[in-house]
């Protein structure tokens, strides 16, 4: 039995434990155990494997992996008396998987292209980042895409060493002075209720550096302070940001203790200021009274009428409010409908529609969501409806259905863009 | 889950701090479940479960908000139609204590003037770090008209009985209305508006979609 290249091993078990389905590529697992000797027989397939082998940047490849969307291995092979059938099947499986790899191989090759200009076209990096970043390029497209980063490359070192020092500094300005003791408690009350099923929120280490990030933010924007729902969004930069240090199999299950002090302070310096940078564009949904979120919620419900005129129907006809279930989708960004993982590729096509992303976008993407369950929802009453929403049926999305939903978004977006004024006129 | 068929709806809210365990006597009572690391609550969750109250049966519909002060301009639109509410604080924080009347000022601007309220001391399990002495909240309760209970979501002491009086109260006043109600020869001057109940009741038992 040949052994398992180390370098593909790496990431797959990251999305087969991120969201529970089985492992997404089937390269590691055609050369397992019992129904490999199958393969071998098969002299195309094992060529295949090869060749796939061979290809070089095995990180990238290892990268690729983790973010392949679910091209279940075939049940097939389990069984010793393969059939013809299933061996053309999973011929054409493979096929489709080395073309997949060899797409996002040269959608990395792109992105590098971009990522290594002295002077960052930001236009072209966004356009191709909405369908999505490689995970290896995902933390320093994001500082590019939220203006953290300066777009010209000498001034970045200087800049990055600037904010990091300026983040301890704050640290230590903050944390001299009496706490503020009700945001303080606030705090400190949230974020072991952060991510609890995942164990890397559940670390100390973790913890104690989302409380020191969101005290800071909350200081420093005393307009708002802290609200919960914030500690949330804290979380994808978190992880993203991690993994530019860590070489762990599975992100999530990695305790940060282990960290050395300065690689810990940069990444809490990146997440607050990327935080930062985000809430920047949406304070209006957490100061008094929340503004902003009140209006997004009307536009969801303007929305759905145009988009989906028998389901907003049926839902006035059962005294359903959009507030009741929208207030959270707009407060949490749906980081309490999807998984982190789902959200950190949503994040990527936000980010590449800013300035609006998080906020006009978000609209249209809570309307595609909606709109999507239609039909189940248009059976239920009033209660079902809301137990339905409250715990949208999203476990097992994977990329593919983020990618399909932003899409619609999209498609929401460019016919409706502009016109909830004149449907109001209308009413 | 949600059974089909009831003959009295009655809307009840949990209110009080963050962090003082509303949603996990939420949790308790509907599906008898505890967890010690939930989510905190964002804008409103809701869930139901049914009762049999002088073989009636009663479905409670409960509405468990999130604590935080800034969501109280949100939060209060909850409260329209409540009959009942359920004012939570914790039994080891003073300050969750001191915020009662706080809510139930609250109460007072946002909600129906009738509505049930009851006090309920959470987290009695924590007798170590007990802050608020019983007593002093059962003076304070039956102060201001409230029913007094401590609950712990996390043994489950109480919690069953603190929804099941709430219940069983909002159930005599029910039926105190619908005789009101019934007697059509005297409807009682200054006796108009009242506590919010579902008008579902009656022989037929029917799926209802909302309470008022």
């Amino acid at each position: 039995m040949k052994s398992r290249p180390s370098a593909h091993r790496s990431r797959s078990s990251k999305s087969a434990a991120s969201d529970g389905s089985a492992s997404k590529f089937a390269i590691t697992d055609w050369e397992n155990d019992d129904w490999s000797a199958n393969i071998d027989e098969e002299e195309p397939d094992s060529r295949r494997i090869r060749s796939i082998e061979n290809i070089p940047q095995p990180a990238a490849l290892s990268r690729v992996h983790s973010s392949t969307s679910s091209i279940a291995p075939s049940k097939s092979p389990h069984s010793r008396d393969c059939s013809v059938d299933s061996r053309a099947q999973n011929d054409a499986q493979l096929n489709a998987e080395i073309e997949e790899i060899n797409a996002r191989l040269a959608r990395i090759t792109k992105f590098k292209s971009i990522l290594r200009q002295p002077v960052i076209d930001l236009a072209a990096l966004r356009k191709l980042a909405w369908a999505g970043i490689p995970d290896e390029l995902r933390p320093q497209a994001w500082k590019l895409l939220l203006g953290y980063l300066p777009k010209n490359s000498n001034r970045r070192e200087e800049t990055l060493r600037r904010k990091r020092q300026d983040y301890l500094d704050g640290l230590e300005t903050v944390f001299s002075r009496p706490l503020d003791q009700v945001m303080w408690h606030q705090i400190s009350i949230d974020v072991p209720r952060t991510n609890p099923h995942i164990p890397l929120y559940t670390h100390h280490t973790t913890q104690k550096a989302l409380e020191r990030i969101l005290y800071l933010w909350a200081v420093r924007h005393p307009a708002s302070g802290y609200v919960q729902g914030i500690n949330d969004l804290v979380t994808p930069f978190f992880q993203v940001f991690l993994s530019e240090y860590i070489d762990a199999d599975d992100i999530t299950d990695y305790d940060p203790k282990s960290l050395a002090k300065n690689d810990l302070n940069a990444i809490e310096a990146d997440c607050y200021w990327c935080l930062t940078k985000l809430l920047d564009g949406i304070q209006d949904n957490y100061i008094q009274a929340q503004p902003g979120i009140q209006r997004q919620v009307a536009e969801l419900r303007d929305l759905t009428k145009r988009i989906d005129s028998t389901l907003a129907a049926h839902l006035e006809h059962e005294n359903v409010e959009f507030i009741q279930f929208s207030f959270r989708w707009m407060n949490c960004l749906l980081m309490r409908e999807l998984s982190i993982d789902n959200i950190i590729r949503m994040w990527d096509t936000y980010m590449a529609e800013e300035p609006l992303g998080f906020s006009r976008f978000h609209v249209f993407v809570c309307a595609a969501l909606l709109v999507k369950f239609s039909s189940e929802l248009q059976q239920m009453d009033f209660q079902d409806i809301m137990i339905f929403l409250q715990s949208i049926p999203t476990g097992d999305w994977d990329e593919k259905n983020v990618e399909l939903l932003l899409s619609e978004a999209y498609m929401w977006q460019t016919l409706f863009k502009d016109s909830s004024a004149h449907l109001k006129d209308n009413e | 889950m949600a059974q089909d068929e009831y003959d009295i709806l009655f809307k009840v809210v949990l209110i009080g701090d963050s962090g003082v365990g509303k949603s996990n006597l939420l949790t308790r009572f509907t599906r008898n479940e505890f967890n010690l690391e939930s989510q905190s609550t964002i804008g409103v969750e809701f869930a139901t479960r049914t009762i049999q109250v002088e073989g009636k049966t009663v479905k409670a519909q409960i509405w468990d908000t999130a604590g935080q002060e800034r969501y109280r301009a949100i939060t209060a639109a909850y409260y329209r139609g409540a009959a009942g509410a359920m004012l939570v604080y914790d039994i080891a924080s003073q300050s969750s204590y001191e915020h009662v009347s706080r809510w139930l000022k609250e109460l007072r601007d946002h909600a129906d003037a009738n509505i049930a309220v009851m006090l309920v001391g959470n987290k009695s399990d924590l007798k170590h770090l007990r802050e608020v002495p019983t007593e002093q909240a059962r003076s304070f309760a039956a102060e201001h008209n409230l029913s007094f209970i401590e609950t712990s979501a996390l043994d489950a002491s109480n919690v069953d009985q603190a929804f099941i009086t709430v219940l069983n109260e909002l159930y005599e006043i029910y039926k105190v209305k619908q005789l009101e109600q019934g007697d059509s020869a005297g409807p009682r001057p200054g006796d108009g508006t009242t506590i919010s109940f579902t008008p579902t009741a009656g022989d037929d038992k029917k799926k209802s979609s909302n309470c008022c």
